[in-house]
């Protein structure tokens, strides 16, 4: 019963944030005529030109209808034609989304890995040179606008090391699937990642090092620390532990940050996902392309989240009783 | 009594910059000077004049590359790898020569019908031969189908009235009106579709196949908005292009496309380098910049549909306001011409030469003083003759930083007459939507060569002014329909000489500057780029034969500075 009222409760969020991708690309200044016929031709269309051009993109039907009809689209699984692309909606998100999910996995996973590492030992070394150090660093870094630290990364190990590729997300030319290709998307992904990644650990270290502060005060370490245990075993099986669940909470949560900071990344790498396809469609104002994205978007942070709320009495006991 | 003196004083100075100014151009000739394409580099090196495969950077995106997903004259030259048309290089230079036509000539004395004789043997890169069924198809095409960048030259201006094929090779047109430019502007700017594969396309904007040309590359893949991959087309009835394949990649930040550039993983940037970059890279060993026209501009939009624009003189007055040469100074460092050269391009060739818009601030003052916009409330600045006060927004696009800073100097160039404005800085997008709405008082732009050096074009957005103004303007409005009426060349760029006499007299759009095109590539990759006016350096021609692409380009053999 409770699984059933959870997954009702994401379903009526879903229709609602439907309706809100639906509105926001509508509720920007300007429309798709603007952008895919520029000022130089629309300056000298007559209005009986311009009612037919609104006609060819739907523009000329009411909003209840557009909404209808956009709805009736997603169950049918037609998310329309790109205006400014020229190409099925459907096809250009899911060629982009691999892209999007490489770099913000990664990202997430270095942000995570990183992060709670080095949260870790810096509240295990609370006051000592190492929480020092990592502190102000992570103010540093986590202060740091994402695009200016893409391009001192670009700068440094593209154009004057050499060592690395400043865009794109594979070689042009090389074979998908050979080794040729699968180290070029190795050497592109370095970049953006630290560029993401690096960023968002800032959060997690901050968020590791106060959990664990918080639980390392706790009756139960005093306890174990009684029992005579180690001091590494106490922190991995007695406080580690515990002190995941805001990190897990804080995941999840991040993949929605992750793809917001994806645009600036991919657009700054030039990397083909679906964050430079957003600021493109913005751009564009290409309503059936965002609304795809969106529609995209919506599903994955309202799958996560419900994938955290399962998650959480597995990782929280306490979770289980209160539910 | 200082500063009576100062006013005489600077008054005289003006008369005498103004007196100077039209010396200088009186021994003008009747069009304008072609412009100036060249290397800037320190060294002019001496690399190779074929290549196996180029990587280009671009900017903006193309759709699959067909008249319907390029929206605007940006990419024109993407289009144009694959495309050929009836007479090239361009509308702009006014010497367009017979490309895919052998003969155009006009059959009425009213300018309104002409033949078409076509040149035999080209085919489509479909192996299939190319025919006047092709020509009629596409205008009729053009004619009835969905609007695009290119349909106003069969639909508004000229007005196909009628299409008809003659034989195999053979066609004649019939417009509305006179059309006496039809083979300098209308067949050098329409790109020739195919009848066989755009016959069966109801909705070319939902056409997502590739297109087939009878240029000289083909295009073989594409993912939207990522690259390009086209393909040397053997069989060009031009001769095999030098470079066999063609990978234009889409990169839309500048900082990413001319590091990727500096960095080696980029053969060229199919973007104007900034000013700054240009004397950066000057000496860059592995680097050559050349210079080529680009025929851009910038400029101030003033809105006919809010008042008190409607007033002419009162524009007149804002123009005067403006000194485009301090632009052009401090923004481009001195990288480009300044504005007060007026409307079309300075280097078009339908540019009345002595053109010119004076900076005149006292004239300013006065005229705005003339008009009853004095300082009511004693804040210091002026207020509108009904009392309300000023404060004008200049709306410009937020990724733009050159325009931004133009903006900001406009703001204080009208301020320095007493005229209150602000800088709204916003998404390009908004920016259209403002120009739509009419929501806007002045928007700082940037026009490419089809609204800046296409005598069409210059007729079409005046027209368009007219639609949208507050108060009719009689005397634009006769001079415009003598244009349209005028039934020869020459006639119709003496009215239309007129109208940009007029135009820049009561400017419904001040120009700020022209950049300087400077376009960089690496020349240890290719060096055999040619400049074609409009196009910059990255355009088919660069990719032809020498013999070949003779009366279209002008290579890049000398030094300019």
């Amino acid at each position: 019963m409770r699984y059933l009222r959870l997954v009702f409760h994401y379903a009526a969020t879903l229709l609602v944030a439907l309706g809100i991708n639906f509105l926001l690309p509508r509720i920007a200044p300007g429309d798709p005529l603007d952008y895919l016929l520029g000022e130089e031709t629309l300056v000298a269309l007559s209005g009986k030109d311009r009612l037919r051009l609104m006609a060819e993109f739907g523009l000329d039907r009411s909003l209840p209808e557009q909404f209808w009809l956009y709805l009736v689209g997603i169950l049918q699984g037609d998310f329309g034609l790109s205006t400014h692309l020229g190409q099925p909606v459907w096809d250009i998100v899911i060629s982009r989304l691999p892209w999007t999910l490489l770099l913000t996995g990664s990202a997430l996973v270095l942000a995570l890995t990183l992060g709670s590492l080095l949260g870790v030992l810096a509240a295990w070394r609370r006051g000592g040179f190492c929480d020092v150090a990592t502190m102000a660093g992570v103010l540093f870094v986590g202060s740091l606008p994402p695009f200016w630290l893409a391009m001192l990364l670009i700068i440094l190990f593209s154009t004057i090391l050499h060592w690395l590729p400043s865009f794109g997300a594979y070689e042009l030319g090389a074979v998908p699937g050979t080794l040729d290709w699968l180290l070029g998307v190795g050497k592109r992904l370095i970049l953006p990642v630290l560029a993401l990644g690096l960023v968002q650990m800032a959060s997690v270290l901050l968020i590791a090092r106060s959990s664990m502060l918080g639980v390392l005060e706790q009756d139960y370490i005093l306890f174990a620390r009684a029992k005579g245990l180690s001091e590494r075993w106490i922190m991995v099986r007695h406080a580690f532990r515990n002190a995941l669940l805001p990190l897990v909470t804080h995941a999840m949560v991040g993949i929605g940050g992750l793809v917001g900071g994806a645009l600036v990344i991919e657009t700054v790498f030039a990397y083909p996902g679906l964050g430079s396809l957003v600021v493109g469609s913005v751009m564009a104002r290409d309503y059936p392309l965002l609304q795809g994205i969106f529609v995209l978007a919506t599903g994955s942070v309202i799958l996560a989240n419900l994938l955290a709320d399962l998650l959480y009495p597995l990782i929280d006991p306490r979770t289980r009783i209160e539910g | 009594m200082a500063q009576v003196a100062l006013k005489v004083f600077a008054f005289l100075l003006n008369l005498l910059m103004l007196a100077l100014g039209s010396a200088a151009h009186a021994g003008d000739g009747s069009s304008a000077q072609p412009p100036l394409a060249g290397m800037v580099s320190a060294m002019d090196h001496q690399g190779p004049r074929q290549a196996k495969r180029l990587k280009i950077g671009i900017w903006n995106s193309a759709g699959n590359i067909t008249t319907y997903t390029i929206g605007n004259s940006w990419n024109d030259w993407l289009l144009w790898l694959a495309f050929d048309k009836l007479r090239e290089p361009s509308p702009y230079g006014g010497k367009a020569g017979n490309w895919l036509a052998t003969d155009i000539r006009r059959v009425s004395d009213d300018a309104r019908t002409w033949e078409i004789t076509l040149r035999d043997g080209v085919k489509w890169h479909d192996g299939s031969a190319f025919s006047a069924e092709d020509v009629a198809f596409t205008f009729d095409y053009y004619r009835k189908g969905p609007i695009n960048r290119w349909t106003h030259h069969t639909s508004a201006l000229p007005r196909f009235e009628e299409i008809k094929v003659l034989g195999r090779l053979r066609l004649r047109v019939r417009a509305k009106m006179p059309m006496p430019n039809f083979d300098l502007i209308t067949a050098a700017d329409l790109p020739i579709l195919q009848k066989k594969q755009w016959q069966e396309v109801d909705n070319p904007r939902a056409f997502t196949g590739l297109a087939i040309g009878t240029g000289p590359y083909r295009l073989v893949e594409y993912k939207a908005d990522e690259f390009y991959r086209y393909q040397a087309n053997p069989d060009y009835w031009k001769g095999k292009p030098l470079v066999d394949e063609l990978i234009l990649v889409m990169i839309k930040d500048p900082q990413t496309l001319f590091t990727a550039l500096k960095s080696g993983e980029l053969d060229g940037a199919a973007r104007s380098l900034p000013p700054e970059l240009v004397n950066q890279w000057r000496d860059d060993p592995d680097i050559e910049i050349a210079k080529a026209p680009s025929l851009w501009g910038v400029w101030l939009d003033i809105n006919l549909g809010r008042a008190p624009f409607d007033d002419r003189d009162l524009r007149q007055a804002i123009a005067l306001a403006i000194n485009p040469d301090a632009m052009v100074r401090r923004i481009l460092l001195g990288m480009g011409t300044s504005g007060s050269r007026g409307w079309p391009h300075v280097d078009s060739f339908w540019t009345r030469p002595d053109l010119r818009v004076g900076y005149d601030p006292v004239k300013a003052k006065r005229l705005l003083k003339a008009h009853g916009l004095v300082d009511r409330d004693g804040d210091g600045w002026r207020d509108l003759p009904g009392g309300r006060p000023i404060d004008w927004q200049i709306k410009v696009a937020s990724n733009r930083p050159l325009l931004l800073r133009a903006a900001q100097m406009v703001m204080s160039q009208l301020a320095a007459v007493g005229l209150r404005a602000h800088v709204q800085a916003v998404d390009p997008a908004s920016l259209a939507a403002a120009w739509k709405t009419g929501r806007y008082d002045f928007r700082v732009m940037d026009i490419t060569p089809h609204g800046l050096a296409d005598q069409d074009m210059l007729a079409l957005l005046s027209k368009g002014d007219n639609k949208r103004a507050l108060a009719p303007e009689t005397e634009k409005e006769a001079i415009l329909n003598r244009w349209l009426k005028a039934d020869s060349r020459a006639d119709r760029l003496k009215i239309s000489h007129e109208l940009q006499a007029y135009q820049n007299a009561y400017p419904s759009r001040v120009m700020l500057w022209y950049p300087d095109g400077y376009f960089a590539y690496r020349w240890q990759s290719y060096d055999n780029y040619a400049s074609s006016a409009g196009y910059g350096i990255f355009h088919k021609y660069s990719f032809l034969p020498r013999p070949q692409r003779a009366q279209v380009v002008d290579e890049l053999t000398k030094r300019v500075d």
